[in-house]
């Protein structure tokens, strides 16, 4: 690796403002072209826990990260149809491997959307009731932004992303 | 310019798109309570994701481990660009981890080159504000 062409290049860097977005709902939907990632974050208060959702859309995936009270990262998995019969795998990307609290998430979510998944989820483990809570909003969530379209028959189809 | 909800949210995050010798590239980074996320794409999905973390002690010089957990695992260069990214992160005050993700259309070193820097130009100035912010 060439580091020190690279650390000639920082020197010369400008530091340089952008508009930033700290701490807003960056919701892009309507906004620039569709190959833009679009940035959706949002909260839901229930009795006695807080769920803070992250859904960034890309062309051809959807990352989402879904906070229980924190905002810690959590574990990270990934989930994809796979041909040729068309099932779901999902696999523990960065932790998770003692505890799959978020896998069932991001089979289900790929199942409904049709797009590969990304997702990362500081759920407790052994918390079934908080997962499916989580997961209830969300795809409400996913709906209203048009990522799961209804068929007309009630069950939900991939979205038109592109 | 600032939404007036009442609360902020949890994660803090900025995106740009800017060109890439020809390639329109996406960069999201958001911030974790333990973790940087980065998000680079060209090819519309996040790609290889790679992890990066700072080593050792206080008192001794810091060393930094990255690797692949997910997608290409043959490719240097994306190794490199996240040792980078690793080390000015480290440099900015913080220790957290980062988890990286390069969806490239390709990996040659001057477009990892390219992209290290406008990453770096762009996103980490604002990391360091941020932190900066939070250590005040």
């Amino acid at each position: 690796m060439a580091s020190k062409e690279l650390d000639t290049s920082f020197s010369e860097l400008l530091v340089t403002e952008g508009s930033d977005s700290v701490g807003q709902s960056n919701k892009l939907e309507g906004q620039g072209s569709n190959d833009d990632a679009q940035i959706t974050c949002f909260t839901e208060d229930l009795h006695d826990v807080t769920f803070h959702f992250q859904i960034i859309k890309l062309t051809k995936q959807i990352y989402v990260w879904i906070g229980c009270n924190t905002a810690k990262f959590g574990h990270l998995y990934a989930a994809a149809i796979t041909r040729p019969n068309k099932t779901v795998a999902v696999t523990p990307v960065l932790g998770g491997t003692s505890d799959n609290t978020g896998s069932g998430i991001a089979r289900r979510l790929v199942l409904k959307t049709g797009l590969n998944i990304i997702v990362a989820c500081n759920i407790p483990k052994d918390s079934p009731t908080l997962e499916v809570t989580a997961e209830r909003k969300l795809f409400e969530k996913l709906k209203s932004l048009g990522y799961i379209k209804p068929r007309p028959e009630g069950l939900p189809v991939r979205s038109a992303h592109n | 310019m600032y939404s007036s909800q009442p609360t902020r949210f949890p994660v803090t995050h900025k995106s740009v798109s800017l060109d890439i010798k020809g390639n329109k590239t996406d960069i999201v980074i958001c911030k974790y309570d333990d973790k940087f996320l980065v998000i680079v794409t060209q090819i519309g999905c996040m790609g290889t994701i790679l992890h990066a973390r700072k080593e050792g002690s206080v008192s001794t010089e810091p060393t930094f481990s990255v690797s692949v957990i997910f997608g290409k695992r043959d490719e240097p260069w994306l190794l490199a660009c996240g040792r980078q990214l690793i080390e000015h992160i480290s440099c900015s005050g913080s220790s957290r981890p980062l988890v990286l993700s390069l969806g490239l259309k390709d990996h040659s070193p001057e477009t990892l080159k390219e992209l290290t820097v406008a990453v770096i130009e762009n996103c980490l100035c604002y990391l360091a504000a941020i932190l900066k912010y939070a250590i005040s």
